[in-house]
């Protein structure tokens, strides 16, 4: 089981009058089969955060800790853009992050391209794909390692609804079926409720202000009460923060 | 045209156009195709050359002794293309040679200046060490390089290849060192976030996204060395393709400078479509909006360019 533990983070950047705030006091603990969904106004820190807890960015002050059974987690991330190889084949792109290049890996790159539907798509370079294509490659790299979190940026928002929703079926049942944890950031409110067991609320200048609970049973339909009053609770709590903002 | 006319081409399962359309389609198909103005372009040349020198007898009967008309110039190329020369060595022999001191001079400038590129990329410290003395070799005319070399070395390799290295070398630097400040952030992160060894990443990362830096530099260090090596055999060789167009206008054969001088156009097109097109064609096929057109410009006329780029910046 993975454990997250992020203690009096802090980050910023730059210096002096460029200096931005992105993360300002954050203290939160994610353990077990958690589906986290990240959501807040643009500019609010959310992509800082995962960078921070991916190792990409370091904090400025605090600590982050990110554990699987006592050893360091491996985490597989999925951007909000897709950051693929352009001078690799898409098979190639999956390669790249995997440990060894056995024939049971060659494998299971191919069946994660079956699941994003881009099973034919492994010779081409990505400079062929669209744009939704090249998020799909990205989203079948970070599944293809099996990681012990899941770290996803709005892995859905460039996607058509049909092919989003599909993908959104798939993420769950992975989660459901690994118990692996996902770290998940979205605009969209209904999307965080459809699928997580726990929202955090970011507020500009990259402060935690909610930490919601959502303890319904899954599958969730849109249209069900529940879900609907979830997510009006969650829309109405970034109503108020939008309007302490300004 | 229409879009109804494109559809059916695009749909690919549509019936095939009639014969007679087709036909008045293809002249205006002609006119549009850069072939054509490729062809129509020498053609153009030797029409223009017939009439100057035509209208040059009618004013200055005496000039046409000296001017080679387009069938002198053909005939000599023509003699030196079946190793009939008055030259000291024949056509190949005179190509080999200076393929050679090419060659060296190209493969130490490449080397020496993917390590100073390199170097003066990633430390900026070595960068201002460096940067002044780059940018004065590179204000360095290719004649005044030859001129001193061959006081220096006198008749023998020494001289051109020295010339070819300095010519080139300042190319190799400063595309290399945009190369490495040009590299994919958000690349090595992501390959960082994903645990992947610094040797994987080195292979997969670094030396791709530099490929097209080194190409551009290969090809900038071999254009200016070749017109570099010309040059420097014009005054220190006593062989190669420099020397010879000297030997013909010593000899007062204008259309043997003409003549070999087309030899020289000849062979760097040559090369850049036998070698450099190749290449690049396989090392870029990720790149599907990469044109060969462009590709073809590289050869003479961006030099100054990184040049002027380099003065602005500071
Ligand atoms: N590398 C960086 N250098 C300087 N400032 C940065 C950097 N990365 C992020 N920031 C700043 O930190 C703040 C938070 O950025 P971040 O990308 O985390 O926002 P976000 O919540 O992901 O927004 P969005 O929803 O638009 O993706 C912003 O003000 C941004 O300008
Ligand atoms: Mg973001």
């Amino acid at each position: 089981m993975a454990e997250i533990r992020i203690k009096n983070l802090h980050k910023e950047f730059g210096v002096g009058s460029d200096k931005v705030v992105a993360l300002e006091d954050v203290n939160l603990d994610i353990t077990g089969h958690s589906f986290v969904s990240i959501v807040g106004p643009s500019g609010c820190g959310k992509s800082t955060l995962l960078n921070i807890l991916t190792g990409i960015e370091t904090p400025t002050n605090g600590t982050v800790e990110i554990t699987s059974d006592g050893h360091v987690a491996a985490p597989g991330y999925v951007f909000q853009a897709a950051r693929l190889l352009p001078w690799r084949t898409v098979t190639d792109n999956l390669m790249f992050v995997q440990e060894d290049r056995s024939d049971d890996t060659k494998k299971r790159c191919q069946r994660y391209l079956e699941m994003v539907q881009l099973g034919d798509k492994g010779d081409k370079f990505p400079g062929e794909l669209s744009g939704g294509m090249q998020q799909r490659v990205g989203i079948a790299r970070a599944f293809s390692i099996e990681p012990d979190v899941l770290f996803m940026d709005e892995p859905f928002s460039h996607l058509d609804a049909i092919t989003a929703r599909a993908l959104r079926r798939e993420l769950h049942h992975m989660w459901d079926e690994t118990k692996k944890m996902v770290v998940f950031v979205t605009h969209d409110v209904g999307e965080a409720v459809e699928l997580s067991n726990r929202i955090l609320v970011f507020a500009k200048g990259g402060r935690l202000e909610d930490d919601i609970q959502i303890d319904l049973p899954f599958p969730r339909d849109p249209a069900d009460d529940e879900v609907a009053v979830a997510k009006a609770h969650v829309l109405r709590k970034f109503e108020e923060l939008d309007l302490l903002a300004s | 045209m229409t879009v109804t006319e494109t559809r059916p081409t695009a749909a690919g399962g549509s019936p095939p156009p009639n014969p007679a359309q087709r036909l008045t389609a293809l002249p205006a198909k002609i006119a549009k195709s850069p072939l054509l103005a490729r062809v129509l372009f020498p053609v153009f040349l030797f029409l223009v050359w017939e009439l100057s020198l035509i209208a040059v007898e009618e004013i200055w009967p005496f000039a046409v002794d000296v001017l080679p008309t387009p069938s002198e110039v053909g005939a000599f190329m023509w003699d030196e293309f079946i190793t009939d020369t008055l030259a000291r060595k024949n056509l190949y022999e005179t190509f080999f040679i200076s393929l050679r001191r090419l060659m060296s001079g190209f493969a130490i400038a490449m080397v020496l200046g993917t390590a100073m590129g390199l170097a003066m990329g990633l430390s900026r410290a070595t960068n201002a060490f460096c940067h002044d003395w780059t940018m004065a070799i590179l204000a360095m005319p290719a004649l005044a390089w030859a001129l001193f070399n061959s006081i220096i070395f006198g008749f023998d390799d020494r001289g051109p290849i020295l010339t070819v290295i300095l010519a080139g070398i300042p190319f190799v630097i400063v595309n290399v060192r945009e190369g490495v400040r040009n590299t994919p952030r958000e690349l090595f992160d992501m390959a960082r976030s994903f645990q992947v060894p610094q040797s994987k990443v080195i292979r997969h990362v670094l030396v791709p996204s530099l490929m097209p830096f080194m190409f551009a530099a290969a090809r900038y260090c071999f254009s200016i060395g070749w017109k570099g090596l010309v040059i420097a055999e014009v005054f220190g060789g006593q062989d190669g393709a420099g020397w010879t167009i000297k030997f013909w206008y010593d000899a007062h054969r204008a259309h043997g400078v003409v003549g070999y001088a087309a030899f020289f156009v000849i062979f760097a097109i040559l090369f850049e479509r036998l070698v450099f097109e190749p290449i690049s064609r396989r090392a870029f096929r990720w790149r599907p909006q990469l044109q060969t057109e462009v590709v073809e410009e590289a050869f003479g006329e961006h030099h100054e360019h990184y040049g002027e780029e380099e003065t602005a910046r500071r």
